[in-house]
């Protein structure tokens, strides 16, 4: 059962942090305002899926349509204003992704009020399965199978189709692939959207789980950046391992010594860094 | 000098650039020559303004003060060692919790709790700190976001200690402080001494060295500067500075909250540096003021405040990131060669 809402919790956190890492990656930009993507997922989500109650399974269309309309907010944003940044000092990019953080948070309180969120369990994951003495909810399976889905996807993804080539191919050195006659700042919002819709996925998943309200942003964020430090930025097998380690230490965590629950990524960033300093799967950074 | 060595700031000079800086040079100098009759105008114009000005004015200027500290502190790290820290809220509370608990739980008298903070402060600066120079740049300015993060967390809940949710109120202050001209006397001459003594401090060999750290790291290695342990040392600096203002804030308040030591804090520190300008000593000063007037004004016309402020900060960064001070003198040095 722990062992489940570990892997469950992880599988969230990742969606997250691979969003960041990905972004980081290509674009050099690390998006403050990843954990505001988050909410904005989450509170799509819910607002799509009340408002439209009497067509069966709208959680579903939800989960669907909700992380597309992130992505294409996601897009508006890379164009119009981180288009102007890349290759600032990372600082200001900083503040400018900061201010998008009280940008979206604020039109989300406009939006949709500052009241507490909650959705139930979607049909057909409303039930747990009974095996060996434990329950299992569904909706956490669900979300495990979900999970590692979307990595081996982004794998695939990323090592086997041509887009997914050229992506690799700007990470590694985009004046090379602006030579060869790729359209570099087209694979930039291409990549910035599919971060943004991870983000955003990871939002509407989280909603049956958590409770969807402002400042839901802030908790995610923190816990993204403990995994992409533990993982090394920029590495897509580091997020999801962290993730991992982090999910599990949080609800095995909470068993034995409640007290500490809050600090336990905080100690497991804190080891981390004085063993491997540039993260588990991370490259030496230079500056 | 007045202001840091060219800085990272503005690499891309365009000859028409250099050569608006270069007129506006002679005003400098003369501005340079006669520095400390400004600073000397200028405290006496703040020792004199609560004569002339109503009560919530001279509150205002409280915030401003206590923000100026703060935020020079902070400007310790950003614009003078290039260290990018994102959490210097939480050490700004580890200060005033400090005292705020020192008073009302322990019942120590108000000096003792008042230097308490920024020794508190430096200690978890020191901490933190040693974690965080490990790293540097981008995972530096995460690292410092998440410290601060947990402390806001664990004020947050722990209950027993700090009160939560409702924080702790009702602290009591010596009776000559009650008046709000009185506090703000007393912490314009905090406010003074903490800027002297960082004054001292940038301008000292190992101010020095933090500057070449900030241009250029690997060089400064290469000098046989012990990078990360100067670096260290200016963040626990900075967090002394930080336990200063977190101290005065206590006093001024009354009262603690959790929120002190929220990331939107931290933004408000960063965001009075940068529109002052970082890498001018006097620049987190002008910036406090900017800031918060600007935020009185914004918060009394809209609700949305903090959108609006979003949108101010956005187009501060893409137009205007030398700050006040630095369209004046940040450029100076640049114009000199």
């Amino acid at each position: 059962m722990q062992l489940l809402s570990g892997l469950s919790g992880g599988m969230l956190i990742y969606l997250i942090a691979v969003g960041l890492s990905l972004i980081f990656g290509t674009l050099r930009v690390l998006n403050l305002a990843h954990g505001a993507i988050y909410m904005l997922g989450a509170y799509l989500c819910v607002w799509l899926t009340s408002s439209f109650e009497q067509i069966p399974g709208m959680f579903w269309w939800a989960v669907l349509i909700g992380p597309i309309l992130v992505a294409l907010f996601g897009g508006l944003v890379e164009v119009v204003l981180l288009r102007r940044i890349y290759g600032w000092h990372f600082m200001y990019q900083f503040i400018i992704t900061f201010g998008l953080i009280l940008i979206i948070s604020d039109l989300v309180r406009l939006l949709w009020g500052d009241g507490f969120h909650s959705i139930n369990y979607p049909w057909p994951l409303k039930g747990a399965i009974k095996v060996a003495g434990g329950t299992f909810p569904l909706y956490n399976l669900f979300l495990v199978m979900a999970g590692v889905s979307i990595f081996f996807g982004l794998q695939a993804l990323l090592h086997y189709t041509k887009l997914g080539k050229v992506i690799r191919g700007v990470t590694y050195n985009r004046e090379i692939m602006s030579v060869l006659g790729e359209n570099v700042p087209g694979i930039y919002t291409v990549v910035f959207m599919l971060g943004c819709w991870l983000g955003g996925l990871g939002g509407a998943l989280a909603t049956p789980l958590v409770t969807v309200t402002l400042g839901m942003d802030i908790t995610v964020i923190i816990q993204s950046f403990i995994v992409v430090v533990i993982g090394g930025l920029g590495s897509l097998g580091g997020a999801f391992i962290g993730a991992l380690i982090l999910g599990l230490l949080d609800s095995f965590g909470i068993i034995f010594l409640p007290q500490l629950a809050i600090a336990f990524g905080f100690i497991l960033m804190a080891a981390v860094l004085i063993v491997r300093p540039y993260g588990l799967m991370g490259k030496r950074e230079y500056d | 000098m007045f202001a840091p060595m060219d800085s990272w700031e503005n690499v891309n000079m365009t000859n028409k650039e250099q050569l608006k800086i270069s007129s506006l040079t002679g005003f400098l100098h003369g501005f340079e020559s006669y520095r400390w009759l400004w600073v000397a105008t200028a405290v006496a114009l703040l020792a004199a303004i609560p004569a002339f000005v109503d009560t919530s004015w001279v509150s205002l200027l409280c915030e401003v003060l206590i923000l100026t500290v703060a935020a020079s502190g902070l400007n310790l790290l950003i614009g003078y060692t290039g260290m990018i820290s994102f959490g210097p809220a939480g050490l700004y509370a580890v200060g005033a919790y400090s005292m705020a608990v020192l008073i009302v739980k322990v019942g120590a008298p108000f000096g003792l709790a008042f230097i308490a903070g920024p020794v508190a402060a430096t200690a978890v600066s020191l901490v933190i700190g040693w974690f965080c120079v490990r790293r540097t740049a981008v995972y530096f300015a995460l690292l410092t976001l998440a410290f601060s993060q947990l402390i806001h967390t664990i004020f947050f809940k722990w209950y027993g200690l700090t009160g939560g949710d409702d924080g702790i109120v009702e602290i009591l202050v010596p009776e000559f402080l009650f008046s709000i001209e009185n506090y703000y006397y007393f912490a314009l001459a905090c406010t003074i001494v903490s800027l002297l003594v960082m004054w001292l401090i940038v301008n000292s060999p190992f101010g020095k060295a933090l500057q070449v750290i900030r241009e250029n790291r690997g060089r400064a290695e290469f000098i046989g500067i012990n990078v990360r342990k100067y670096q260290l040392i200016i963040f626990t600096i900075q967090g002394f500075f930080l336990g200063v203002a977190g101290s005065l804030l206590c006093g001024f308040n009354h009262n603690v909250f959790p929120p002190i030591a929220n990331w939107t804090e931290s933004i408000h520190i960063i965001i009075a540096c940068l529109l002052g300008g970082m890498f001018h000593f006097f620049g987190p000063f002008i910036g406090s003021i900017a800031f918060i007037l600007l935020d009185r004004v914004v918060t009394n016309c809209t609700e949305y405040s903090s959108l609006v402020l979003g949108i101010i900060v956005v187009l501060l960064v893409l137009f205007f990131r030398g700050g006040i001070a630095g369209v004046f003198s940040e450029k100076l040095s640049d114009g000199r060669h």
